[in-house]
C-alpha cells in the first residue's frame, strides 16, 4: 500500500535547483534507503517530505492528502511551510537529524514528553510512562533524568528516535542520522534502526552507510544531480547498478 | 554635608523606583519589538526595525523633552494622584513622563538584545520542534526561548545597569531622583564637588550590587542544565 508518493517534486533555493523533478513512491512498511553524492538532493528530499521546505514544484500526496508546491517557497529564505495543516503533516512523520538537535535546556525526560504533553496527546503521566518504556526500547532508561550534554553521541541519536516515535508516526524519516557519530557508536543507533524496521515501521533513511542500506533497506534509491537516477533492491542496485554514474558513485564508496 | 543624608535616601528611591518601572515596561515592551522584528508580516517588521533605529540614533535627552513637552503640546497629560505624589514627594505626571521616556528608550536595546538571542538559537532547535508537529508559538516559548534567554541574561543585566544609571537625566525635567537632590544639595551648601561623590557613590551601591546579583544567577542558570 503507498503511503507517500512525490510527482516531480522540484526545489530550488534562488538560483540553485536542489530538486528537479522528483518522482517517489514509499510504501507502507519499506524502509527505503536515499543514496548519492553529497549535494545530489537528498536532505532536502526529506526535508521536503515533511514539509521543513517548501518545494517550489510538483507535489507530495501522504496517505490521501496532498500538498502542492509553493513556487514563492525560493524566496522564502529557508522557511518551513506553517500552519496547522503542516503541523498535523508533520505530526504523523517522524524525523531524525544529523545533529540530533536534542533539545539542550530539557532532561532527556522532558524532551520524550514535551510534543505529545503540549499538543495534548497525552497526559504527563500517561508520556512519562510513555517515555520510560520508549528508553527502555533503547537501553538507556537509566538516563531520563540526565541532560543531553552529559550523553555521548551514539545515546543522544537513540533519544533522537524515540523522541520521534512518542508522537507515534506513520513514517520515520532519517537525515544521515549516523555522520556525526564517532565510528564506535555508529552500531548502536543501526541496530535502533533496525529493531524499528524489523517491526514494520515505514522508514525513509538518508545515508552513507552503504552496508546498512544493503542489509536494512527494502528499496533504494540513488539520487544524482537533484533527480532519482536509479531504484531498485539493494541486490540490484548495488549486485548490477545500470547507470553509469551509479556505478562510479558505488566504486567510490564501496 | 552630613544633615543632608535623607535628600540622598529620598533620591535614590526615586532613583529605583524610576528604574524599576522603566526595566519592567522596557523589557515587556522590547520583547514585543523584538517579536514584531522576527514576525512574518513585513508591516510589523518595518514598524519594529523603524522603531528601533530612531529610539537608538537620537539622543535619550531629546526624547525626554519630546516625551514632556511634546506630550503636554499634545493635550496628553498624566493625571496628577495627590497620594502619588506625596509618597514620591515629587509630581506624579513628571515622574511618569521620565518613566515611560527612560521605558521607551531601553526597550529599542532590549528588543536587539531579544532579536539577536532568539536569532543565535541553532535553527535545528526549531527545526527538531516543529518535526515534532509543535506549531510556531510552542516551538518560540518552550524551545526557542527558554534557550535564548540563557545566552542573553548578561546583556540584559547590563541593560538594566545602564537603566539605572541613565535616570539620572530625568532630573532635567525636575523629577526629584539621586542626581536632582545632589544639585539641590549643591545649591543649599555652595559645594559644587562633594555633593556629586556622594551621588556617584549612591549610583554604585546601586549598580554594584545588581551586577553581582545577575552574575549569580547566570551562574545557576548554567550550572542547572550543563
Amino acid at each position: 500500500m503507498e503511503l507517500i508518493r512525490t510527482v516531480g517534486l522540484r526545489k530550488s533555493f534562488g538560483p540553485v535547483q536542489a530538486l528537479r523533478g522528483v518522482d517517489a513512491v514509499i510504501g507502507k512498511g519499506e524502509v527505503v534507503a536515499v543514496i548519492g553524492p553529497s549535494g545530489s538532493g537528498k536532505s532536502t528530499f526529506l526535508r521536503c517530505l515533511n514539509l521543513l521546505e517548501v518545494p517550489t514544484g510538483g507535489s507530495i500526496a501522504f496517505d490521501g492528502e496532498i500538498v502542492r508546491a509553493d513556487p514563492r517557497g525560493a524566496h522564502a529564505g529557508g522557511a518551513l511551510a506553517d500552519g496547522p495543516a503542516a503541523d498535523a503533516w508533520r505530526r504523523r512523520m517522524g524525523m531524525v537529524f544529523q545533529h540530533f538537535n536534542l533539545f539542550p535546556h530539557m532532561t532527556v525526560l522532558g524532551n520524550l514528553c514535551l510534543a505529545p504533553v503540549k499538543l495534548g496527546r497525552l497526559t504527563p503521566e500517561a508520556a512519562r510512562d510513555q517515555a520510560m518504556r520508549l528508553l527502555a526500547r533503547v537501553g538507556l532508561e537509566d538516563k531520563a533524568a540526565s541532560y543531553p550534554a552529559q550523553l555521548s553521541g551514539g545515546q543522544k541519536q537513540r533519544i533522537a528516535i524515540v523522541r520521534a516515535l512518542a508522537m507515534g508516526p506513520e513514517v520515520m524519516l532519517f537525515d544521515e542520522p549516523t555522520s556525526a557519530l564517532d565510528p564506535e557508536m555508529v552500531g548502536e543507533v543501526l541496530d535502533v534502526m533496525r529493531d524499528l524496521a524489523a517491526e514494520g515501521m515505514t522508514m525513509v533513511i538518508v545515508t552513507h552507510e552503504m552496508r546498512f542500506a544493503r542489509q536494512a533497506a527494502s528499496r533504494v534509491l540513488f539520487m544524482d544531480q537533484g533527480l532519482v537516477a536509479e531504484e531498485g533492491s539493494p541486490e540490484e542496485l548495488f549486485g548490477a547498478p545500470r547507470g553509469a554514474r551509479t556505478r562510479e558513485f558505488l566504486a567510490k564508496v564501496l | 554635608m552630613a544633615k543632608y543624608w535623607l535628600f540622598y535616601l529620598v533620591g535614590a528611591k526615586n532613583t529605583l523606583l524610576l528604574a524599576f518601572l522603566a526595566v519592567l515596561a522596557g523589557s515587556l515592551l522590547g520583547f514585543l519589538v523584538a517579536l514584531a522584528r522576527l514576525s512574518r508580516a513585513p508591516a510589523a517588521r518595518l514598524a519594529a526595525t523603524a522603531y528601533v533605529e530612531v529610539l537608538r540614533g537620537t539622543p535619550l535627552l531629546v526624547q525626554l523633552f519630546i516625551v514632556y513637552y511634546g506630550l503636554q503640546a499634545v493635550g496628553v497629560r498624566f493625571p496628577d494622584f495627590p497620594l502619588a505624589d506625596r509618597l514620591l514627594g515629587i509630581g506624579f505626571s513628571d515622574f511618569m513622563a521620565g518613566a515611560l521616556t527612560l521605558a521607551l528608550n531601553s526597550a529599542a536595546y532590549v528588543a536587539e538584545i531579544f532579536r539577536a538571542g532568539i536569532q543565535a538559537v541553532d535553527r535545528g532547535q526549531s527545526e527538531a520542534s516543529r518535526s515534532l508537529g509543535l506549531g510556531r508559538g510552542m516551538t518560540m516559548r518552550y524551545v526557542v526561548f527558554p534557550q535564548a534567554l540563557r545566552n542573553i541574561l548578561p546583556a540584559l543585566g547590563n541593560e538594566f545597569v545602564v537603566v539605572i544609571k541613565e535616570s539620572s537625566i530625568v532630573s532635567t525635567i525636575g523629577v526629584a531622583e539621586l542626581m536632582y537632590k545632589a544639585d539641590t544639595v549643591r545649591g543649599n551648601t555652595f559645594r559644587p564637588f562633594e555633593p556629586l561623590l556622594v551621588a556617584a557613590a549612591c549610583y554604585f551601591l546601586m549598580t554594584f550590587p545588581l551586577s553581582k546579583l545577575l552574575a549569580r544567577i547566570e551562574r545557576r542558570m548554567r550550572s542547572g542544565t550543563h
